[in-house]
């Protein structure tokens, strides 16, 4: 059996097709699937992130081991399901009604699940009632909210109103992003939490869930 | 209504009116670093704007923000299509549409919201990519025929069957200074394959896509050629459209996009140049890494230095001193909240960066349906009132203190060819 270290470089390198070989043999091997992800692939994408924040990496390289970190992932989640793991939280997450830009909320998706959170992707153009129903329907306990545009932005503040209506605010953190986005505008709409990129994602997740 | 469908009013044959000839000369003495009789201002509309500054200040259907303001410059946009086509409507109602386009692109507009959606795109598979091969760049279709294009006909507004770009070209010139304009790579690949798919093909193959976005690189160019030649003796600027990066960087690393875009935007800039047309470059984001580059591919302006991405005029100027030109960057979020006084605030410190010409007043992008028309009708009169030279701004006047090693760009008027 190959050394499991390749695994955390082929998720770190993008590299989809080691990263499922690796994963492949270590659970024939019989290792635990959650020491595949808490050990190797989490620390990855943590590094990932890290590299991305000081622009050492830039979207290509994240969205390359995005996707082998997702092919590994792939293998192991029917797995943890079996078992009964429970993810760090489920996020819903999606872009404000009217927007359509998806790059970024994509981005987040990734650093997200290689944090170890369950995503729960609503898309782009998101009504509030599709937020509240992925609250009480799919059980997310952190809902992730994108926008590009400052003409979509006021839907964030919408959004929370209506999670105040339905009832659901003290059941879940409020995470906002996206380029015209501040923390001085996730506090007046009253976010709990507001990263600036989407490798902070995992950071304002952790914060929030504290 | 979109942001690129203004027409002239004036017939092309009056030639150009003794107004016209005076902002031209406002332009070209700001580009050249030397101060104007005031500071030029222009902007990107987009339809929902226009149309509610139209209501707010109770003018006609017809009110055009760059006839009833005297701008001082306006882009055109030809059509810049790889394949000059229809669109093909895949699903139509009163609120949306869904159409396939030039790009081979499936485009969602939903009328109610401010840009469209791509669902999906005909080249999608890097094979595809590969093998794709274009219409002719200087085919006429592009310049002198009516006809669908995406860029356009698909965007905060929608619009088919948009007019000849030439004839465009002529009914604004008695009045505008008119710029063409071209997009780079960048944008292109956005369309053609989605970001997504450009991004992870630079990441899986870099050298295979490095070969085509030099490809598509030079189809660009050659199409800039084929404009700047059916335009001749018409424009009198050039603008190259290309997105690289975000909020906080460049999308790709710097290194490669200097070793495959960079050059491509060069050698337009430079068949501009030869052309005797400034350049104006358009990249959103936060591009300070790569910002000296395009000082030295001799870009006559940087536009628009979004605010939201950190940029900042006045950081640039003190940075590179007159080296480039800046076209924009006065915050539209500031613009949107309507508050007067943070407005002026932010106009008249912006205004700082034209000290010494080399500053063309514009948002940081383009003006959203989410300001009112009285605060641009507001922000006009600023610029107006405070923008006459010499420059004098009150309590909200800064001292510039430029890097004395950059000096003032000068023209490069020389024949260059777009073959690799």
């Amino acid at each position: 059996m190959q050394d499991l270290k390749a695994l955390h470089e082929a998720v770190l390198n993008g590299d989809a097709k080691t990263a499922k070989a690796v994963t492949e043999q270590a659970l024939a091997a019989g290792i635990e699937p959650l020491k595949l992800v808490q050990e190797y692939m989490m620390p990855a994408m943590a590094e990932v992130g890290r590299r991305f924040e000081c622009n050492e990496y830039f979207v290509p390289e994240l969205l390359l081991a995005a996707r082998a970190m997702k092919a590994a992932l792939e293998l192991i989640r029917p797995l943890l399901v079996a078992s009964g793991a429970k993810p760090a939280a489920r996020v819903a997450l999606g872009t404000v009604k009217g927007d359509l830009h998806d790059i970024g909320k994509n981005l987040v998706a990734a650093m997200l699940e290689g944090g170890g959170y369950e995503v729960i992707d609503l898309g782009v153009n998101v009504s509030p009632e599709q937020f509240i129903a992925a609250i009480k329907e799919k059980g997310a306990n952190i809902v992730a909210m994108s926008a590009l545009l400052t003409t979509t932005m006021p839907s964030m503040k919408t959004i929370v109103e209506a999670l105040k209506q339905a009832g659901v605010r003290q059941q879940v953190k409020i995470l906002v992003g996206g380029a015209p986005i501040t923390q001085k505008y996730a506090d007046e709409i009253g976010a709990d939490g507001y990263s600036e990129s989407a490798a902070g994602a995992v950071a304002a997740a952790k914060k929030v869930l504290a | 209504m979109s942001m690129f469908d203004t027409k002239g009013h004036t017939a092309a044959r009056e030639g150009r009116k003794p107004n016209t000839l005076k902002k031209l000369e406002r332009m070209n003495t700001a580009l050249r670093h030397q101060e104007p009789d005031r500071v030029p201002i222009s902007d990107f509309f987009w339809g929902g704007f226009t149309k509610r500054w139209q209501q707010e200040l109770g003018l006609p259907p017809d009110a055009n923000p760059y006839y009833h303001y005297d701008l001082d410059w306006i882009v055109t946009v030809p059509n810049m299509d790889p394949w000059i086509r229809p669109f093909q409507t895949l699903t139509e109602s009163a609120e949306e549409v869904v159409v396939k386009t030039g790009f081979g692109s499936i485009m969602h507009k939903h009328f109610e919201f401010p840009m469209p959606e791509m669902r999906g795109w005909e080249t999608d598979s890097f094979e595809k990519l590969e093998r794709a091969t274009f219409d002719d760049p200087a085919d006429p279709r592009r310049f002198f025929e009516r006809g669908d294009n995406q860029i356009a006909g698909v965007g905060d507004g929608f619009q088919r069957n948009t007019p000849p770009w030439i004839e465009t070209v002529k009914s604004l010139r008695p009045d505008f200074p008119v710029y063409g304009s071209i997009i780079e790579v960048s944008e292109c690949l956005t369309r053609l394959i989605g970001q997504e798919n450009a991004m992870l093909w630079m990441g899986e193959e870099p050298e295979r896509m490095g070969a085509v976005i030099n490809r598509i690189g030079e189809f660009y160019c050659e199409t800039a050629k084929a404009e700047m030649a059916a335009g001749k003796g018409l424009l009198d600027g050039f603008v190259i459209w290309g997105d690289v990066a975000y909020k906080k960087c460049t999308f790709m690393s710097p290194r490669y996009w200097r070793e495959y875009f960079k050059p491509w935007v060069a050698r337009i800039t430079e068949h501009a140049h030869a052309n005797g047309l400034p350049v104006i470059y358009h990249g959103c984001g936060n591009v300070k890494a790569i910002f000296q580059d395009y000082i030295d591919m001799k870009v006559d302006a940087y536009n628009p230095l979004e605010v939201k991405a950190g940029m900042d005029v006045l950081e640039l100027r003190r940075q590179y001193g007159h080296g480039i030109g800046f076209c924009g960057n006065s915050d539209m979020q500031v613009w949107e909240t309507g508050d007067h006084e943070a407005i002026r605030r932010e106009v008249l410190r912006k205004l700082n960066a034209a000290k010494g010409g080399g500053y063309i007043f514009q948002s940081d992008h383009s003006v959203s349906s989410a300001v009112s028309g009285r605060t641009y009708d507001y922000i006009v009169k600023l610029v107006r009132d405070f923008g006459n030279y010499p420059i004098q701004l009150g309590e909200f006047e800064e001292r510039l203190q430029p890097d004395s090693s950059y000096s003032i760009p000068k023209s490069n008027i020389q024949k260059t060819s777009c073959k690799t």
